[in-house]
């Protein structure tokens, strides 16, 4: 447990194509185009895997997990244990309760999960550009092919 | 990746791997300065923007709005400077609706400050925030990497050596309202006839606890004479060898008219 306040480095060095999701179930390790597009896969996305071994995007990707990190453990240092437990519980029930098809535009945080954030009163640039444009949009079977682990 | 693009980053460097020369830095030029007097703050700046060695603006505007009484004066990259004041604007009005009370000038730059180290130094946004609130006068500058200065005079921008001459030589604790926008001209001058990168006129905005005035072209040294010599050719120049006057009711000779009824076979538009 640490009080960091910055992501340390931990850009990769590498960057492979090849353990992507976006590869065709017959032929792993080859980018499917034709099934996601020239973009990086919106289950990529998702799931916060970076799609470039730039050293701003790993330090970005892992502002807010710092941040919310660096939270807990000042509230942990204060009030003990279960005031941490207690919120990510809260935001684990949220978070459950609260899935939309990434056909529908996924990605975006729920009202509820802002508020118990405490960034219900803002808005920056992520929450308008969300970078979905250039992404191919995945069907519903297919996410939930993937979600029951079906594929 | 929402906000930036990372995208093309790989592609990039695997071209250059193969011997692409990476796109060259480019340098931007602008002076930009404010100045604390007795009872507000006065901020300046000039208005030339380039791209390279090109003038792509003569007559743009350096100073931002961010909240009545908070205004920001912006070097770097203009786009970046216009979008990040832009974003701090919106993100400090909804703080202050949140709150119910007036926006800080000191919430203004920590927000500007968390959010440019935040990318480091990727957005090219040199800032110099001055403002009016309830605690008081305030004047920062902003670096693109998040570190700030508090200062009762500051410049920023390539002519920032210039204009700071100026202050250096002139400025005095206590200035009226007069003095520090005079003072705050004549840095901005030095930058403009001293630095490339700066020029053309003065933009002023001068903020009080009652009201924020801002002087769009206070003083213009770089005004277009007109051309010495005119190549407009006289009325008459050119001979008339020939001339035929066809009238309209008379112009079914030559074309065929016809006529079409008003209100009917109207084409259909949106309306």
């Amino acid at each position: 447990m640490s009080l960091r306040i910055v992501p340390e480095n931990s850009q990769a060095t590498s960057f492979s194509h090849a353990n992507r999701t976006t590869s065709a179930p017959s032929a792993p390790g080859v980018h499917d185009t034709l099934r996601h597009g020239v973009a990086q896969s919106p289950f990529d996305a998702a799931a916060g895997k970076p799609s470039s071994a730039h050293p701003l995007e790993a330090r970005l990707k892992s502002w807010e997990a710092t941040q919310e990190s660096l939270r807990m453990e000042t509230l942990r240092r204060t009030y003990g244990i279960a005031e941490p437990v207690r919120r990510g519980m809260e935001l684990k029930i949220v978070r459950d309760g609260e899935w939309r098809p990434l056909a529908l535009g996924g990605g975006l945080p729920s009202v509820h999960e802002d508020i118990l954030k405490g960034r219900e009163d803002m808005i920056s640039w992520e929450d308008v550009f969300t970078g979905d444009e250039m992404r191919g949009v995945p069907g519903v079977h297919d996410e939930m092919e993937r979600k029951l682990k079906m594929q | 990746m929402p906000g930036f693009d990372f995208s093309n980053y790989n592609r990039n460097a695997a071209l250059h791997a193969q011997g692409m020369p990476l796109p060259k830095a480019t340098s931007t030029g602008t002076t930009i300065v404010g100045c604390i007097f007795d009872g507000g703050v006065v901020i300046a700046a000039d208005t030339r923007a380039t791209s390279g060695p090109i003038v792509a603006d003569k007559n743009c505007e350096k100073l931002h709005y961010i909240a009545p009484q908070i205004w920001c004066a912006g070097a770097g990259t203009a786009a970046d400077t216009e979008f990040t004041t832009a974003l701090i604007s919106s993100q400090l009005e909804l703080h202050a609706m949140s709150t119910g009370r007036k926006p800080r000038v000191v919430t203004c730059m920590t927000m500007l400050k968390q959010h440019l180290f935040r990318y480091q130094g990727h957005i090219g946004a040199y800032l110099v925030v001055a403002g009016v609130d309830p605690t008081g006068t305030h004047l920062f500058t902003v670096h693109a990497h998040g570190s700030t200065d508090k200062l009762p005079y500051v410049t920023m921008g390539s002519g920032s050596l210039a204009a700071m001459s100026v202050f250096e030589s002139k400025w005095k604790a206590e200035l009226t309202q007069e003095e520090a926008v005079e003072l705050a001209s004549q840095a901005i001058l030095a930058g403009i006839w001293n630095d490339l990168g700066s020029g053309s006129n003065v933009d002023v905005a001068v903020i009080t606890p009652e009201k924020t005035t801002l002087k769009r072209n206070l003083i213009k040294p770089n005004e277009k004479v007109p051309k010495q010599q005119s190549y407009k050719f006289a009325r008459g120049t050119t001979a008339v060898l020939n001339e035929k006057i066809i009238k309209k009711s008379e112009i079914g000779r030559y074309v065929s008219v016809q006529e079409v009824p008003l209100e009917s076979d109207k084409m259909e538009v949106d309306s």
